[in-house]
């Protein structure tokens, strides 16, 4: 027992007890400052994928778009405009108003602002090659009001605030869903801007020019407006699909086939390398883990030229020239982790059975079960884990892969997988300084990879560990 | 053992059926020929679409020609140079001119001398994809650089607007005005790149190689237009777009921080999506003080590849696409600038527009003084980087005019040696 009067065994425990919450201390700040390192770009971009410019410079967190007040002022005015409240957009026989709020220190110099509807293409990129509707064609500005006007205090100066609305008209008659109502705001020099029904897109002139990219967006057109372009003025021209759907599950099927290819290749080459002794066996296995060490750019060129040939002229027997441009070619072609079957996966397979009792196989045996019988019906749900490591991770490297498919996949447009996608984005709106668009499409793709890493954790590790220890 | 392997091989033939079946074309007797062009990636794919279904598309199918536009992703060059080395390349190649002396020194594409008219064409884009009289492209369209100014900047500083006959002191005293605006207000961007200074050392009288094929940066007029530009950014008239955040200048304009950016048509695209109210205009480029102007040309042609099977259909489709209603067609949608002399008079370049007014700017540059394709010899891109070392370290202080130019002459003396 401590003695708890005595001083000295006081002191002691008064000292470890602050060397404990030191090293809580210590290890809680590291904590926080990897996190910071490793989520903060996450947050930024993925915060930054809901701006209208996601350049802006100090770059904050702060944004418009998350702001849950902007959303129902642009539900109400997608629902007025007849758009509706999740979509937008105006349509025909319908109107609705809109404000904005100056600051104007001498009100002798207060001047009207000018409000347009600008004839202007909606974004740049695919969409200015597209023939669009113009907003302009179609609607009507009512005369201006002064709808506001009261003393108003900025930072120190006393002034007054006035309030101007308009009410927009869409007139009756069979015009097209407008899914695009730009305006802008001409004020002179006097008036500060303070407000408006939605927050301005950006202001320009030095401040003379509010300018709204859609002021009739409902709830998603408005905070998901970088991401619904990413589906709007995506369709191929050609064909009329949308491109970023068709990458998006040519993504997904590359996928899932190099999945099961690498679960019935690796399970069964790793169940052969770990129980069955066969002359060449050591050979074979070092001849796999060799493999691993030969980076792809030195194999791609010869694996391209037999994809190119058709696998040795195999395919041409079913009518297929070449496997070029066919997702058949990504799944059946790359080298090191964009293998059919991969070597890793192999070895983990072959580590894990190794590490499973021999005693349940002769068991297997003595009831009179096959070596088939045996590997599929008792083996291999033994090895669930390990088939959930394969899975996993190949499916994270089949889903981020881009050197093979960008090699393999070049026309027609809509064959491609989703990163070598988003290069093609990049060009054609990272030229024009349109990023919003391409960070949305990244942080879209980025999706299946973060569910598919909260909802099976367990196995990463598991992967890991089974990949650097001897079973 | 054996039973295992065969069920692999009839599991993987059946796979490649069924991919196969999914994408086979049907095989019909009086199939179309059909024609690969490969091209940049971005908007061209769609242009050539909108080409296709509403232009040239319906003479071409009565020749029974298919059109197939794959676009290169990413490295253009690279791309080009892989797919002609596994023998991929398509019929007709996009040849871009800054690296066509390279690409057509491999042999690989086709002379076309005698298989089109090259005579409606603007003769300084010709000359670029012409080499010992053999002419290897057909240019689809071009860029040169025009003065971009940001109307509001001029009308704040009182200052008069630049008009197509400045030159380099009156553009040096606009842009000091313009900076005198404020502390962080700038007359002009620069690119401290030969990309964009270039055009300047051609109004110079220099040219980058001199009849021996020798490149020489001490040339007087290389050094004086060199200073002019590295003292203009020293003395903060004008500004280095990296200063403003920028990337390049188009983006420096869009800050409304500038007065003045030097680009060709493709900042129209982009003012209008990310600064459409800037009330800019567009001016020729400022001359020499002897009134000599220099400009780069950006081209793009298309060329033919020499391994192709079919090249008459080749030739049909490239005189197609670069046929008058072709280039009318995109000229008019606002597209690109044609590469036709007779487009010069379309009603398009008379329209009331600052963007029209822009690209007529553009047009006319091809023809104004010393105009000089966007090339390097054999060398490719390499050979512009030591000047653009230059440019910066002489406008950050860190060395002389002299040092800086003695050292960018040795490494382009090293790289063509």
């Amino acid at each position: 027992m401590t003695d708890l009067q005595n001083p000295d065994t006081r002191a002691e425990l008064n000292f470890l007890a602050r060397r404990r919450w030191a090293r809580v201390g210590v290890v809680y700040v590291l904590y926080l400052l990897f996190m910071l390192v490793f989520l903060s770009p996450l947050l930024f971009s993925v915060v930054s994928s809901f701006k209208t410019n996601p350049l802006d410079y100090p770059p904050t967190l702060k944004t418009p778009q998350l702001n849950p007040l902007n959303w129902i002022a642009a539900g109400k005015l997608g629902k007025a405009a007849g758009g509706g409240v999740w979509t937008g957009g105006a349509e025909p026989g319908n109107e609705f108003t809109f404000s904005i709020n100056y600051f104007i220190e001498d009100i002798e110099n207060l001047q009207e602002p000018e409000f347009t509807i600008p004839r202007r293409k909606p974004g740049a990129g695919l969409a200015a090659v597209k023939v669009p509707t113009y907003a302009a064609d179609h609607l009507g500005i009512s005369e201006i009001e002064e709808t506001r006007r009261e003393p108003y205090l900025l930072e120190s100066l006393s002034g007054t605030a006035v309030e101007y609305t308009i009410t927009v008209t869409y007139p009756e008659g069979d015009g097209p869903l407008l899914e695009r109502v730009p305006l802008d705001i001409l004020a002179s020099t006097e008036l500060i801007y303070l407000s408006s029904t939605l927050p301005a897109s950006r202001l320009e002139r030095r401040g003379r020019v509010a300018s709204f990219d859609h002021i009739a967006p409902g709830v998603v057109g408005f905070a998901f407006y970088n991401y619904r372009r990413v589906f709007d003025e995506t369709e191929s021209l050609s064909t009329g699909r949308n491109l970023f759907v068709a990458w998006f599950g040519n993504s997904l099927f590359v996928a899932i086939a190099r999945v099961v290819l690498n679960l019935a290749f690796a399970s069964m080459a790793g169940y052969a390398l770990a129980r069955y002794s066969f002359k060449g066996r050591y050979l074979l296995f070092f001849i796999v883990i060799a493999s691993q060490v030969i980076p792809s750019q030195v194999t791609f060129i010869s694996n391209y030229l037999v994809l190119r040939d058709g696998v040795f002229g195999i395919t041409r027997l079913f009518g297929v020239k070449s496997l070029l441009n066919t997702l058949a070619g990504v799944i059946v072609g790359g080298a090191g982790a964009s293998a059919m079957v991969e070597s890793a996966k192999v070895f983990i397979m072959k580590q894990f059975f190794e590490s499973l009792p021999k005693e349940t196989e002769e068991a297997a045996f003595i009831d009179g079960a096959g070596h088939f019988r045996t590997f599929f019906s008792v083996m291999l749900p033994m090895a669930r884990p390990a088939l959930g490591a394969v899975t996993i991770l190949t499916f994270q490297g089949a889903w981020n892969d881009f050197f093979w498919p960008m090699i393999v996949l070049t026309s027609p447009e809509d064959i491609r997988t989703l990163p070598i996608g988003i290069l093609y984005f990049r060009q054609i709106y990272g030229a024009a300084g349109d990023w919003g668009l391409i960070l949305s499409g990244a942080v879209m793709s980025a999706v299946p990879v973060v569910v598919l890493y909260v909802v099976f954790q367990k196995y990463f590790l598991q992967g890991l560990s089974f990949g650097g220890t001897k079973g | 053992m054996r039973k295992l392997l065969l069920f692999g091989i009839v599991l993987l033939f059946a796979g490649f059926g069924l991919t196969a079946a999914g994408q086979a074309e049907s095989v019909q007797q009086d199939e179309p020929v059909v024609i690969r062009i490969q091209g940049y990636g971005g908007q061209d794919p769609a242009i050539v679409v909108r080409l296709l279904n509403e232009v040239i598309g319906a003479d071409l199918e009565k020749d029974n020609i298919k059109l197939v536009y794959e676009p290169i992703e990413g490295d253009y060059n690279a791309g080009l140079y892989n797919s002609l080395s596994a023998g991929t390349a398509g019929d007709i190649l996009y040849v871009p001119v800054e690296t066509a002396p390279g690409i057509i020194a491999t042999g690989q594409i086709q002379p076309l001398n005698g298989l089109i008219d090259t005579t409606p064409f603007i003769d300084s884009l010709i000359e670029a994809y012409t080499i010992n009289g053999d002419i290897f492209g057909i240019p689809k369209d071009f860029n040169t650089l025009v003065l971009y100014y940001n109307m509001d900047l001029f009308d704040e500083a009182g200052v008069e607007y630049p008009t197509d006959n400045e030159t380099w002191s009156s553009l040096a005293r606009k842009a000091e005005a313009i900076s005198a605006l404020g502390s962080d207000m700038y007359g002009i961007a620069f690119q401290p790149s030969y990309d964009r200074f270039g055009a300047f050392t051609f109004g110079a009288g220099w040219t980058p190689f001199d009849s021996q094929g020798k490149t020489n940066l001490m040339d007087p007029a290389f050094v004086s237009t060199f200073t002019w530009y590295t003292d203009l950014i020293k003395s903060g008239a004008a500004v280095m777009p990296s200063d403003l955040g920028q990337g390049w200048t188009g983006g420096a304009f869009a800050t409304e921080q500038v007065g003045m950016a030097l680009e060709g048509a493709w900042m129209i695209g982009f003012l209008n999506n990310d600064a459409p109210n800037i009330p800019f205009e567009s001016a020729l480029l400022p001359a020499a003080d002897d009134g000599t102007k220099g400009n780069f040309l950006y081209t793009v042609a298309y060329g033919i590849n020499r391994q192709t099977e079919n090249l008459d259909a080749a030739v049909k489709v490239l005189a197609a696409l670069t046929s008058e209603k072709a280039q009318q067609f995109i000229l008019e949608e606002g597209l690109a600038i044609p590469s036709r002399k007779s487009l010069a008079d379309n009603p398009y370049f008379k329209n009331d527009s600052r963007e029209a007014r822009a690209n007529k700017a553009v047009f006319v540059g091809s023809s104004t003084g010393n105009v000089l394709g966007y090339q390097f010899g054999n060398v490719g891109t390499d050979w512009m980087t030591p000047i653009n070392t230059a440019i910066v370290t002489v406008a950050a202080g860190e060395v002389s005019v002299q040092e800086a130019l003695q050292a960018a002459q040795r490494e382009i003396d090293e790289m063509m040696k």
